[in-house]
């Protein structure tokens, strides 16, 4: 799992459970390992570019450094895009948090 | 490296490979199946969990067929293919469909009453019954809402056996086919992956293989055969006869069921574990209403799609359940095995068509959901209204586009079809593969289009016709 794509995943994660969070950032990395190579090669092409946007954006002073806050609104904006395959890339990264979020939380809890 | 011989190999074990190997096994051949993936204990994990798609399926989760837009779809990927994840839900082929593909595709001895009488053969095999007792609340939420609205709707029957106290299991090809032919002599190798077949001339005298032992040792395996059956679904059945040089109307023509959700809340409690098994047929053959698996994950996936805050929603999830329109799609799409990839490409193309009829299908399910008591809505559309009573619906129509609409689907087939017009067809009426005279193709990619019901048991009733033939042949 690239840097960007563990730092997606942590913003996405909203427990603050720290097993839960673990639990929930392995489950993506091993999906992430599995997928057909040709749609792994373009996630991780889509992490790099997205990634280094966001760090340019960072370095500017126009998007907060550490604040999953930011990133969140930013995910957002690009799951509205124009380009589908940035859109493809949230909905692929939301979907595998919330499933995961979900099914690994213990019994019982919210 | 090691070698194996044998009469028959089988390629795959899904509802096309364990059938055929169990017929040919019986009959006195010597067969071995092949598996790509591991053998899992039916019992071994919950169905529809998170640990059934890491064990289960075919790249731990969803894939995605390429096109506008994307379409996510699953595979299993064990032994007993997709029967081991699916939902169990049992219809033969519609008539008018063997009546319409016979002719559209010059196959022969496809018959509506032929294909009744291969049904009947398997279903008495297998346990196929409707549920003892009133069904689920997610169920006869289809049920009454369709009753509300005088729309046509049937109770399906499953693949399922049920004890006296009305427990039921489903009855997967590990459960069922595949140990009749072990018990009939049959070899099942697991965790064994074909690379390639071995051609000479007009035969395939042979297939090279990778298999990787349970301690994590991996070795290379020729097995020599004198026939082979391919059964490895409609992605990989094309994806190994193109990386063994055969493309010919292979790959091709890929149908499915384009499916679009909508996460239902409820005003009291519905069940989560297993998929509602009523259908609204009203709009058949184009469009089929039905409910999916809702346990909170899928839930809460379902609930994300809008993209609006679902944290209020979510509190409530025992009542949500979640259900789909799916269509029978005018697109089509193709499996590519390009070299130096280890899994293929799949595209697909929608129609206009097909977004309007997604459309219509989203809107007529919410018209049901509200008749049968939902008070919200959530459709699987980015930015699409939740909906809370009848007006609501009229945006949808605008709403379901390529940009917005998120599709999946589990019904992958007529990758390499079958029938006598050459032109058309893959393999011939009875599923050899044109050009080669030991080969066969007996699975889901043989059937010409998308049936519109779950293929499963269309699948199971041709291949035991296609081994009748074959039996009847050699």
């Amino acid at each position: 799992m690239l840097w960007f794509e563990r730092e997606v995943v942590g913003a996405l994660t909203e427990s603050p459970d720290q097993p839960l969070r673990s639990s929930v950032e392995s489950f993506v990395d091993g999906t992430l390992r599995d997928m057909p190579e040709h749609l792994r090669a373009g996630v991780v092409g889509e992490s790099v570019l997205l990634g280094t946007y966001v760090a340019g954006l960072r370095a500017l002073g126009r998007m907060a450094a550490d604040d999953p806050a930011a990133l969140l609104d930013r995910l957002d904006a690009w799951e509205a895009s124009r380009i589908g395959v940035v859109r493809s890339y949230v909905r692929l990264m939301r979907s595998l948090v919330v499933l995961a979020e979900n099914e690994l939380a213990p019994e019982g809890a919210a | 490296m090691a070698d194996l011989v044998t009469d028959v190999l089988v390629v795959g074990s899904g509802a096309g490979g364990a059938v055929t190997a169990a017929a040919l096994a019986r009959a006195g051949r010597t067969v071995t199946v092949l598996e790509e993936g591991p053998w899992v204990d039916a019992d071994a994990v919950p169905p529809f969990s998170l640990e059934e798609m890491v064990a289960k399926y075919r790249h731990k989760g969803p894939t995605a067929a390429f096109g506008n837009p994307v379409i996510a779809y699953t595979e299993g990927r064990c032994v007993g293919g997709s029967t081991e994840i699916n939902s169990g839900l049992y219809h033969r082929l519609p008539h008018h469909l063997a009546d319409e593909w016979r002719s559209a595709y010059a196959i022969d001895e496809f018959t509506p009453e032929a294909l009744d009488g291969y049904a009947d053969r398997v279903e008495g095999q297998l346990s196929v019954a409707r549920v003892p007792g009133a069904p689920p609340p997610s169920s006869a939420a289809l049920e009454r809402g369709a009753t509300k609205l005088g729309w046509r709707n049937v109770e399906f029957a499953r693949v399922f056996a049920y004890d006296a106290q009305g427990r039921g299991t489903k009855q997967t090809m590990s459960r069922t086919m595949l140990p009749a032919a072990l018990a009939a002599g049959a070899t099942i190798i697991p965790d064994c992956r074909v690379l390639g077949l071995i051609t000479r001339g007009d035969r395939v005298v042979g297939a090279r293989c990778r298999r990787t032992h349970p301690g994590g040792g991996v070795e290379r395996l020729n097995v020599r055969a004198d026939h082979v059956f391919v059964c490895g679904g409609a992605v990989h059945t094309p994806a190994l006869l193109q990386r063994s040089g055969i493309r010919r109307n292979v790959g091709n023509g890929l149908k499915m069921h384009p499916t679009i959700k909508i996460a239902a809340r409820f005003p009291h409690p519905v069940d989560h574990d297993g998929v509602p098994m009523h259908r609204v047929t009203e709009f058949s053959p184009f469009v089929a209403i039905g409910g999916s698996a809702s346990r909170k994950g899928y839930v809460a996936l379902a609930l994300a799609d809008t993209g609006e805050p679902y944290a209020e929603a979510m509190a409530d999830w025992e009542n949500i359940s979640v259900y789909y329109a799916a269509i029978r799609s005018e697109g089509s799409g193709r499996v590519l095995a390009a070299r130096g990839l280890r899994s293929p490409v799949v595209t697909y193309s929608l129609t206009e068509g097909d977004l309007s009829r997604l459309a219509r299908g989203l809107v007529h399910l919410g018209e049901l959901l509200l008749a049968a008591g939902a008070t919200e809505l959530h459709p699987s559309v980015a930015g699409g209204t939740v909906a809370h009573r009848l007006d609501d619906l009229g945006s949808w129509w605008d709403q379901v586009t390529r940009a917005r609409a998120n599709l999946m689907t589990v019904h992958l087939t007529s990758s390499v079809r079958m029938g006598e017009n050459r032109d058309r067809t893959g393999a011939d009426s009875f599923g050899r593969v044109w050009g080669y005279s030991n080969l066969r193709v007996n699975d889901g990619s043989l059937i010409p289009d998308a049936p519109g019901v779950n293929p499963q048991a269309a699948i199971m009733a041709i291949a035991t016709r296609n081994c009748d033939q074959f039996l009847a042949e050699a």
